[in-house]
């Protein structure tokens, strides 16, 4: 671990905020109950060309964790969200899923990634399809679903995330914030163990970051572990179990919410907090 | 009429070379000079009409002719274009150089090359045995199965299957780039392959943005077919010189005729693809 880690009570109460949905919830005064973590990241290197922007990350998040990565922009958030994922190749380091090496040459990315559901800047929901397409397809062609399951599990989700209206609604016909419930219903339907959020809001206006936040705060009620790179500093403080707070492709500073935004370590993250604030004065 | 003259001279021409490729008349016919005959005369139009059936069968050979060559140019081409995007190494620089000398070779010459210095019965013998092959794995059909293919057709075919695959490799390497990559991530993330989501995701999409080009590809293919007129395949414009031959007075009513014939196939399917393009539209898409 290249950054200080806080393991105080702070981060229990935000397990018991999240209830029955989680294993640990029994007793939240005893420090054993934690077990191993479920996402681990050990000294993570990775640079585009001459570049390097993860220089050595190591970090490690527990099932039901919320951890909220903020920083600067050109930090390396959104490259740690995807090297997670697998969808960028790392130079060195190690990525553990559970029990499972994530970064090890015999690990099937195509078998992480089903575990690992992700949420993007962009949305990227597949254009030519409807949303509840857009939500069968893996299921059908990934999980090979029958088209009735798929679509009575697809069906489920919209609903989840308060679209069964629009199941038969094209992306081109879906504002912004609907065109993201989708991201995230499509993501969910695959059972994912944690779900990445890479600035899930920052396409959307204001009024529309809302509707997305809800259902976010609604899964992080359910016991969902959550790694979310976002700006919304109100969704950091409310249902962050931790804050990271990364700068120039390294951990500078992790820690509960309530600690890193009001009394930081660091004269860098206090600095980060302070044009952050301003900024959405 | 100057334009009247000058066809008939030129196609004359062509006629009396006897020792050109173009030469195919084998008796010359008295010329008639086509000013002091009159254009568009009522004899003209009815030695059109009683020779429209012959026309007709040239057309269906045109259409037939289009047909297997955009469909060779297809096959050939979706996957060159393909491997221009996602495909690396040899097979990558190979298919683009394969692809700049065809695209910069004009077609005739390409019909030439494979009408004279191809092997050309290697292509037609594999032709014929798969599809008697297909029969027998089908069993009694009503379909007969050829048992040769005409040279002239197979060349014909080569040519312009081969040059429009150069080019429709390069209207889907344009269509697949559009696609925002963030669609071929999406599908990896639910745990596609990349192959997959190429499938699945990009190619759909990458199909009907190449809608537009591939209307050009298709016109310039049926338009194009009457270059075999050069190998001597009696397609639209070679029987349409061969009735020029018969009766040099109607060069004109024959040339407005065949034109009207070629308008009405590019325009029917290009009305017929601009409906396909607009059903198969993504709703509220307005690209």
């Amino acid at each position: 671990m290249t950054a200080p880690r806080t393991d105080d009570g702070d981060g229990r109460t935000a397990d018991e905020r999240r209830g029955d949905g989680d294993e640990r919830t029994g007793s939240p005064s005893s420090a054993t109950a934690a077990t191993d973590p479920l996402l681990r990241v050990e000294n993570l290197h990775k640079s585009y060309g001459a570049e390097e922007v993860l220089r050595g990350v190591s970090l490690e998040i527990d099932r039901g964790d919320v951890e909220v990565l903020v920083g600067p922009s050109g930090s390396g958030k959104s490259t740690l969200l995807q090297c997670l994922n697998c969808l960028t190749e790392i130079d060195s380091g190690h990525i553990y899923l559970g029990d499972t090496e994530v970064t090890a040459s015999d690990t099937d990315p195509n078998e992480i990634r089903q575990q690992i559901g992700m949420v993007f800047q962009d949305i990227n929901l597949f254009a030519h399809l409807t949303a509840r397409k857009n939500i069968t397809l893996g299921l059908r062609k990934v999980r090979g679903m029958s088209a009735d399951a798929a679509r009575e599990r697809a069906d489920s989700e919209l609903d989840r995330v308060g679209l069964a209206d629009q199941a038969d609604s094209y992306p081109a016909q879906l504002s912004g914030g609907q065109k993201q419930r989708v991201g995230i219903a499509r993501a969910l339907a695959m059972d994912p163990e944690v779900m990445l959020f890479d600035e899930p809001t920052s396409a959307l206006d204001p009024e529309l970051s809302n509707e997305v936040l809800t259902v976010m705060d609604e899964l992080v009620d359910e016991g969902m572990t959550m790694v979310v790179v976002t700006h919304e500093m109100r969704f950091a403080r409310g249902a962050a179990s931790g804050i990271t707070f990364l700068a120039d492709g390294q951990i500078v500073e992790r820690g509960p919410p309530e600690r890193l935004f009001e009394n930081p370590s660091h004269e860098r993250t206090a600095q980060f907090f302070e044009n952050i604030s301003h900024d959405h004065d | 009429m100057d334009l009247t003259l000058w066809l008939g001279q030129s196609l004359a021409a062509l006629a009396h070379r006897p020792d050109g490729v173009l030469a195919v008349a084998e008796t010359v016919p008295a010329l008639v000079d086509p000013v002091a005959a009159g254009p568009l005369q009522v004899g003209d139009w009815e030695f059109v009409a009683a020779n429209a059936d012959y026309l007709l069968g040239g057309t269906v050979l045109t259409v037939l002719l289009t047909v297997t060559s955009l469909v060779l140019g297809f096959l050939l081409g979706f996957p060159a274009g393909a491997i221009e995007v996602y495909g690396d190494g040899v097979l990558r620089t190979l298919v683009r150089k394969f692809g700049v000398v065809l695209r910069g070779t004009p077609i005739i010459v390409i019909m030439i090359f494979t009408y004279y210095v191809l092997p050309i019965e290697v292509p037609i013998n594999a032709i014929v045995a798969v599809l008697t092959a297909v029969d027998a794995a089908l069993g009694p059909t009503p379909f007969t199965v050829p048992t040769s293919v005409p040279d002239t057709f197979m060349a014909a075919t080569l040519a312009l299957g081969f040059r429009s695959a150069a080019y429709q490799s390069q209207i889907f390497r344009g269509a697949l780039e559009s696609i925002d990559e963030g669609q071929l991530a999406a599908a990896r993330s639910i745990g596609m392959s990349r192959l997959e989501g190429i499938r699945h995701v990009v190619v759909p999409q990458a199909l009907r943005r190449s809608v537009p080009g591939f209307q050009n590809e298709f016109t310039i293919v049926l338009k194009d077919t009457s270059i075999a007129f050069a190998i001597g395949l009696a397609e639209l414009l070679k029987r349409s010189h061969d009735l020029f031959l018969q009766q040099t007075t109607a060069v004109l009513e024959i040339v407005l005729f065949m034109s009207l014939i070629y308008f009405v196939l590019t325009f029917a399917v290009n009305r017929t693809l601009d409906y396909g393009s607009s059903y198969f539209a993504i709703p509220g898409d307005s690209s």
